[in-house]
């Protein structure tokens, strides 16, 4: 029986366990509280945990569960459970509101009778003909067995991984670590790839080596810039309290009284202006339109793979008008005169090539380089993110907008900053990688469509949807995984010793071993041999930092489904199950490699990692984490502490505001490094699309669908919102085309085809479209090409060209489809 | 949410005709003053007249309070339907404003926007639902509120506060 009453809640009861959790989901980490408090107990309207007379209709702005912030728990011993999940006012991050995604965390956790029912509760192990159910004991030693197959005979560098990188819901220092230590050191293979990308690389190689760390800022610092530029980046729908709680009170003026406060004294301050970079108009241009007023919002819709040329353009107006920092380039950078020489360039060819009118590339640098009333130079907070890591030429696309940032002073001062916006919450916390340099680092995805490496270990990602040319690699691993699973079919005895031996014989003719952790079956796991269930978010301790590098321990609340556990102590049993087998063999030179993961909870892999390591580390949260341990992080709350800690006073830490406030930047001379950042030709894969097909094709993210829309997928609420991808076509297009709001289209090009659902408006640029990211229904990026930037191995999933014909339509798919202008 | 040609049938006049009468028959016995003391499990809605249907026709928007007075709701006349909903955005409480000529209800404070035709489907925006909807039941020209389907901002349970 399963009831359903969306009009009531119980009332939490005043003994409620109350938690702090952070958001599982975007970079911005808003803090939540968990109320959880026995099923057949309520508190009193008077007399409740959430401490406010709930007889009462609560104002604007107060307390309150959603029924999506609800969900009825059931623990490990059998104990039934109310849980609310609802903002927390005392968080500076987002003084208790939410996102839509955030909003829905109660919902999302494991309900045997909802729509997180499928969650994966146990290991399973393909045999049969299909993955049933088996012991973890099992599970990890037939790994073990293949893995130490493959190391003795074959070399560690053929067991491949795809494995996250992040914080938030199943990543976090705890996870991150074990599953870097496990790979990384343990058993020492460098055929690894990220989550979101086919090779182990960084998003912003440029930034880091022109000595600027991508999170260099604080929100409380764009809350007080003068001018705030985001570049390939909607932040409305993608960063939201980062716009609704920073930017728009900074577009209101509401932020003026903290101005004049951390200001230079006589520095004019006014209320904030934005200016958005991106071929598309955004929800967020629109908005911040609404808050600010046209006058004070310039949208920059310019030509897509165009962004390099407007940056160089803006760096050479600046400084041919003499606007340019000049005490902060002779004393804290280097490099300029080879930089200007190569990136110079005219108003009048910029203008063509981008598509711009010159005169708002000119409004553009007046705003953030011409002294303001009182003589100052402007504050700049700028945000850049996708739509130009995932851009033309990664490597040049960054370092483009770090360029404009130094000429301007953007770093280290108050009211400004040079940061990606980010997508999810950060959480690197490894043993330092050990493979070749990123013009040489291995394409891994691409690899496999070739037929290399004997196993593909897939981590808390689903790269079938979400890495380049993704058709293929589906078909690819679709292929060589049945080659292990009919040798498997073929065998029906229960030797863990003759599997382990079939299935390496199997990889040896084609065949690829898959081994799949994750909290729901998805496309991997069909394909997988062995699958592990992971907790997430609430079902473990887990540590992350933001984009502006603040940290906090977000808490167990509830036990994880099943017998699922942290991906930490998955990437343990795994280990400690080498370990058994290489000491079984009598190799204790080996087996010596796989100690450390003697574990038993994910505070022992915070320990060992970022607490343990400090500078000995990769990490993006710094080397003091030695600093910080569950008790302190658990008093500093969900306000937690900026990375990098500087000290403890008592058990309180103390933090890091802003980067490079003394000028000393992260190069070898301390001075931070202009590069030549010439516009790049469209990449010969993409150029052959563009001659073969007819519409542009760039894809991003929507609010109301988290990644591979494995929460929102399921969720009654964004299922019926968004039932396939959208894909926004202009109107004069879509009458070419012949199809309306509503209709499935199908797409396709030399590298794959995929279908979505039809939105016409002109928010895209003619002969442009725009997909949805994340469906597993859709798959825009089936239409990506293989190529990456040779200098970061980082794709272009923004570029690519497909030609569209309209399928047909279908009413009671979209039936609860709203096609109103979003934006 | 009765449709309009529900309405103009016969069949269907007669058939709503005599669920407003038992309704209103029944309503004294069944009506829930707070909670816990009529003997009933699941706290009934009251059955409120909110207005006629020629007029919300006429204008495209009707206000009303349901099911108590802090309660602000709109009945609206979008694609020959009289809808109504909770006018208080579900995401930070704000009272939205209702663009007739779009069917939409829009929040001034972050923007989150709702389709009246679409059930208060969330175009976009921060709530976690649509907006919550007034049910509706239609006696001759009469318009009744007679319950409601998603929680109102600010409410534990809809018929406290």
């Amino acid at each position: 029986m399963a009831i359903t009453l969306n009009d009531r809640l119980p009332i939490p009861h005043k003994d409620a366990e109350v938690k702090n959790i952070t958001c599982e989901f975007c970079i911005v980490g808003c803090g939540y509280k968990a109320y959880k408090w026995p099923q057949g107990r309520e508190g009193a309207l008077k007399n409740n945990a959430l401490g406010v007379d709930l007889g009462e209709q609560q104002p604007t702005y107060g307390e309150w569960c959603s029924e999506r912030m609800y969900n009825t728990v059931t623990d490990r011993d059998g104990k039934k459970y109310n849980l609310m999940v609802i903002p927390d006012q005392d968080c500076v991050v987002n003084i208790g509101q939410n996102s839509v995604r955030g909003g829905m965390m109660g919902v999302s956790t494991f309900n045997a009778t909802s729509a997180t029912r499928d969650r994966l509760k146990e290991p399973m192990i393909y045999r049969g003909g299909m993955l049933m159910e088996t012991s973890w004991e099992e599970a990890a030693t037939l790994v073990a067995k293949v893995y130490k197959r493959v190391i003795d005979n074959d070399g560690a560098d053929e067991i491949s991984h795809k494995t996250f990188d992040h914080g938030g819901g199943g990543g976090g220092f705890e996870n991150t670590w074990a599953t870097g230590k496990l790979f990384h050191t343990a058993i020492g293979t460098n055929s690894a790839s990220i989550h979101n990308r086919p090779a182990y690389n960084s998003e912003v190689h440029s930034s880091r080596e022109m000595g600027i760390g991508e999170l260099n800022s604080s929100y409380y610092d764009t809350s007080i810039s003068d001018v705030m530029m985001v570049v390939g980046c909607n932040p409305y729908e993608c960063q939201t309290n980062l716009f609704n709680i920073h930017m728009q009170p900074n577009l209101e003026g509401a932020t003026i009284e903290n101005k004049k406060k951390e200001y230079e004294s006589g520095e004019s301050a006014q209320k904030g202006k934005i200016i958005f970079v991106d071929p598309r108009r955004t929800a967020s241009v629109v908005i911040a339109e609404k808050i600010a007023g046209k006058d004070n919002v310039l949208h920059l819709k310019l030509k897509p793979g165009t962004d390099i040329t407007l940056m160089n353009a803006l760096v050479t107006y600046i400084f041919e008008k003499g606007w340019e920092a000049k005490d902060f380039i002779k004393n804290h950078t280097e490099n300029f005169a080879e930089m200007y020489k190569v990136n110079k360039i005219s108003l009048k060819d910029a203008a063509k090539i981008t598509d711009l009118k010159e005169s708002d590339i000119v409004k553009a640098a007046e705003w953030i380089a011409k002294p303001k009333k009182s003589g100052h130079r402007p504050r700049n907070a700028i945000y850049y993110e996708k739509g130009i890591i995932w851009g033309i030429k990664n490597y040049e696309c960054v370092a483009s907008v770090v360029n404009l940032g130094m000429l301007t002073h953007s770093v280290g001062r108050v009211g400004t900053g040079i940061c990606r916006a980010g997508g999810h919450q950060e959480g690197y916390t490894r043993p330092h990688y050990n493979g070749p340099s990123r013009q040489n680092l291995a394409v891994i995805d691409t690899d496999i469509i070739e037929g290399k490496y004997l196993v593909y270990s897939i981590w808390a990602t689903n790269p079938f949807g979400q890495s380049i040319a993704t058709e293929r690699l589906r078909n690819a691993v679709t292929k060589r995984s049945q080659i292990v699973k009919d040798a498997i079919n073929g065998y029906h005895g229960n030797d863990l010793d003759e599997l382990a031996e079939i299935i390496y014989r199997a990889t040896k003719i084609g065949g690829l071993f898959v081994v799949d952790a994750d909290i729901y079956p998805n496309q991997a796991t069909q394909r997988s041999h062995i699958v592990f269930p992971a907790a997430t978010t609430m079902e473990m301790n887990l540590t992350s930092m933001s984009g502006e590098r603040r940290l906090r321990l977000s808490e167990k609340v509830m036990d994880a489904p099943g017998s699922s556990k942290p991906d930490c102590l998955i990437a343990a049993d795994i280990a400690n199950a080498l370990k058994a087998e290489y000491l079984k063999a009598g190799n204790k030179e080996m087996a010596k490699r796989f100690e450390g993961f003697e574990w038993k909870s994910e505070e022992d892999a915070f320990n060992d990692g970022f607490a343990g390591q400090g500078a000995s580390m990769a990490s993006q949260g710094g080397g003091t984490g030695k600093l910080a341990n569950y008790s302190n992080l658990r008093k500093a709350g969900n306000n937690g502490v900026q990375l990098p800690i500087i000290k403890r006073d008592g058990d309180k830490l103390i933090g890091t505001r802003l980067h490079y406030s003394d000028g000393k930047f992260g190069t070898k001379s301390g001075r931070a490094t202009f590069l030549p950042t010439p516009q790049p030709a469209m990449p010969a894969q993409v150029a052959k699309q563009q001659k073969r097909f007819k519409y542009w094709v760039n894809t991003g993210r929507i609010n109301e669908v988290w990644q591979s829309n494995y929460h929102t997928g399921r969720l009654e609420f964004t299922a019926k919102r968004w039932p396939m991808a959208p894909l926004e076509i202009h109107p004069k297009d879509a009458k070419d085309i012949g199809v309306i709001s509503g209709d499935i289209v199908q797409l396709s090009n030399d590298y794959g085809s995929t279908r979505a659902i039809a939105v016409v408006t002109d928010c895209v640029r003619e002969g442009e479209v725009f997909g949805g990211f994340g469906f597993q229904n859709s798959i825009i990026n089936d239409l990506c090409t293989d190529y990456v930037d040779p200098d970061t191995k980082i794709p272009f999933y923004k570029g690519t060209v497909a030609d569209i014909v309209r399928v047909g339509r279908s009413e009671p798919l979209i039936k609860d489809m709203t096609f109103v202008e979003r934006a | 949410m009765v449709e309009e040609r529900q309405k103009n049938s016969r069949r269907g006049f007669l058939k709503l005709s005599a669920l407003g009468i038992g309704a209103v028959a029944v309503a004294p016995s069944l009506m829930a003053s707070g909670h816990g003391k009529s003997g009933s499990v699941f706290s009934e809605y009251p059955n409120t007249k909110i207005g006629s249907l020629s007029a919300l026709k006429k204008s495209g928007e009707l206000d009303f309070s349901y099911p108590s007075a802090s309660s602000l709701c709109k009945a609206v006349f979008v694609d020959g339907e009289a809808k109504a909903f909770s006018t208080i955005c579900t995401h930070k409480g704000c009272p939205t404003a209702y663009n007739k000529s779009a069917g939409v209800f829009e929040c001034p404070c972050h923007f989150t926007k709702y389709d009246a035709k679409k059930d208060g489907q969330m175009i976009i925006g921060h709530a976690t639902g649509g907006l919550p909807k007034v049910l509706l039941e239609i006696k001759g020209d009469d318009i009744y509120a007679v319950g409601m389907d998603g929680l109102i901002f600010g409410r534990i349970n809809n018929n406290i506060g």
